[in-house]
């Protein structure tokens, strides 16, 4: 398994995780094939994501994916979260191998309904 | 990170014994002769595969010349399915649903090739039961491979029941044989060839404290294989190409040491494995040990954890020195659960969850109890990750 230290450190220490209960813009997905799931709960103030909590359930991409989505967005405008794509994640992460590539699908899914979802 | 590892997967391979591995690199430099050279130097090499052929023999209750020297189970499980059914006329074979790819996936080949394949059942305790095995059989069926004991979970078949079935129906005049994959059982468990009526097992030699590269066949005597690998008269024609000589006498000193220390190892283990079990139980909530509790070998435990993932679960012991193994795996976004533990009946979640955990003669209590306290941490971490446990 080639994963990457930075990998690592997120699936030993996942950032922001948890919910929040004050949240505003909420959405929790599934990948119908192999059950993979995401969950991000957003405070939106202004326009900008002002807080971001996520849980996942799946391998460990999509547990890593997660992690640093919520680093990627926090503090972000919406219209700058909107743009991030699948490759962005990818990058961020240092990259994932092809096979692996759903788990960020999964993730950029699921930041979309979220904000498609602010109430 | 403490720094400190800990191998708890001695079902995927064992290290190597440091007496095996002295016995091994002094064979390297002093028994380079070829075995069919007819020099001394070939009758050295000759005369030490002997040796080792009648450890390994003694180690199952066989005779020498019955044993076949492979590279490994993997090869000895083509040899013995395609081997026989290649030589022998018939149709049909049975096997389990639970069988190593080594054999399952002989199984396909040989279908492709007009053979017809029943898998039996081994319902929520994992074991084969063997009405099933009775009511498989055909008049056109020439071969039945059930495994000795499951690689993932451990649980014990009941090869003797289905030996004495097998010699019951040949002696009705049907030519019928039965083959069994002993790799996880050998050297695990006390086994004799003929208590168990098979006519062909397989043995790898990793699985015992002996490199990899090194595995054999028992083949019962009078029982006709078509061998494999052909231009060669090496193991009495059933295996052609220079022997392995290094890695037979590894083979040999670590069937002897096996053989020697089998009682005191499966306690060993036992003792060890029950002391994870319980610690686990006592420790993390929401699991489920997979597998018949009592009709399985002692060093072997495999456990689903509720709401989690084994992949995540194990690189996260992984970061912390602990080594384990999960038959699930997740690619190209396609849930590959283990096909062992749904076997069993089990949903996807508690399939995916699973983790197996095996046990060595070098583990120690210390080890386990390092194990647990990182498996709670662990647990713990990515269940308060899990959607599911909301």
């Amino acid at each position: 398994m080639p994963y990457s230290s930075l990998f690592k450190d997120h699936l030993a220490h996942p950032r922001n995780a948890g919910e929040l209960p004050d949240a505003n813009a909420i959405a929790d997905e599934k990948n119908p094939v192999c059950g993979d799931r995401l969950r991000l709960s957003l405070i939106i103030k202004d326009d900008r994501i002002e807080s971001v909590r996520y849980l996942a359930y799946g391998c460990p991409p999509t547990l890593v994916c997660g992690s640093v989505l919520t680093e990627l967005i926090s503090g972000k405008l919406v219209e700058e979260a909107k743009a991030l794509t699948r490759a962005d994640l990818v990058n961020a992460i240092g990259g994932l191998p092809s096979r692996k590539h759903h788990a960020a699908a999964l993730a950029i899914e699921t930041l979309h309904s979220a904000l498609a979802n602010l109430a | 990170m403490s720094g400190r590892r800990v191998y708890l997967d001695h079902s995927a391979t064992t290290p190597v014994d440091p007496r095996v591995a002295n016995a091994m690199a002094r064979a390297v430099v002093e028994t380079f002769g070829n075995a069919s050279s007819v020099h001394g130097f070939g009758q050295q090499a000759r005369a030490a595969i002997d040796r080792a052929r009648r450890e390994v023999a003694a180690l199952i209750g066989a005779k020498q010349n019955e044993i076949v020297f492979t590279s490994g189970g993997t090869e000895a499980n083509n040899l013995a399915i395609r081997g026989l059914c290649e030589a022998a006329a018939g149709r049909h074979i049975i096997t389990s649903a639970i069988e190593h790819p080594s054999v399952s996936g002989v199984c396909v080949e040989l279908e492709k090739r007009g053979w017809e394949v029943t898998r039996l059942p081994v319902y929520a305790n994992g074991v084969v039961r063997i009405d099933d095995v009775a009511q498989a059989l055909r008049p056109d069926t020439v071969l039945i491979t059930v495994m000795l004991a499951n690689n993932e979970i451990g649980t014990i078949q009941p090869i003797s029941r289905i030996g004495s079935l097998v010699r019951e129906t040949r002696a009705t005049g049907q030519k019928l044989w039965l083959h069994t994959d002993a790799v996880q059982a050998a050297g695990r468990l006390s086994l004799n060839v003929d208590e168990l009526g098979c006519d062909l097992l397989t043995m790898s030699a990793h699985k015992l404290y002996a490199p990899k590269g090194i595995g054999a066949l028992y083949v019962r005597r009078g029982v006709r294989l078509h061998g494999q690998n052909v231009g060669g008269h090496q193991e009495r024609e059933r295996r052609a190409g220079t022997e392995n000589v290094p890695g037979i006498i590894a083979f040999g000193e670590a069937a002897k040491l096996a053989r020697e220390e089998l009682v005191q190892r499966s306690q060993h283990d036992h003792a060890l494995r029950d002391r994870f079990e319980n610690l686990v139980q006592e420790q993390i909530s929401d699991v489920v040990m997979n597998g018949d509790r009592e009709q399985r070998l002692d060093h072997l435990s495999n456990i689903s954890f509720r709401f989690i993932e084994g992949e995540g679960l194990l690189i996260n012991l992984d970061l912390e020195g602990v080594a384990v193994s999960t038959g699930s795996a997740c690619s190209s976004g396609t849930l590959e659960p283990s096909p062992v533990i749904r076997a069993l009946g089990v949903d996807d979640e508690l399939a995916r969850g699973s983790l197996r955990f095996s046990f060595g003669k070098d583990n120690t209590e210390a080890d386990v109890d390092y194990a647990v306290a990182v498996l709670a941490r662990a647990v713990e971490r990515l269940r308060m990750l899990s959607p599911l446990t909301v």
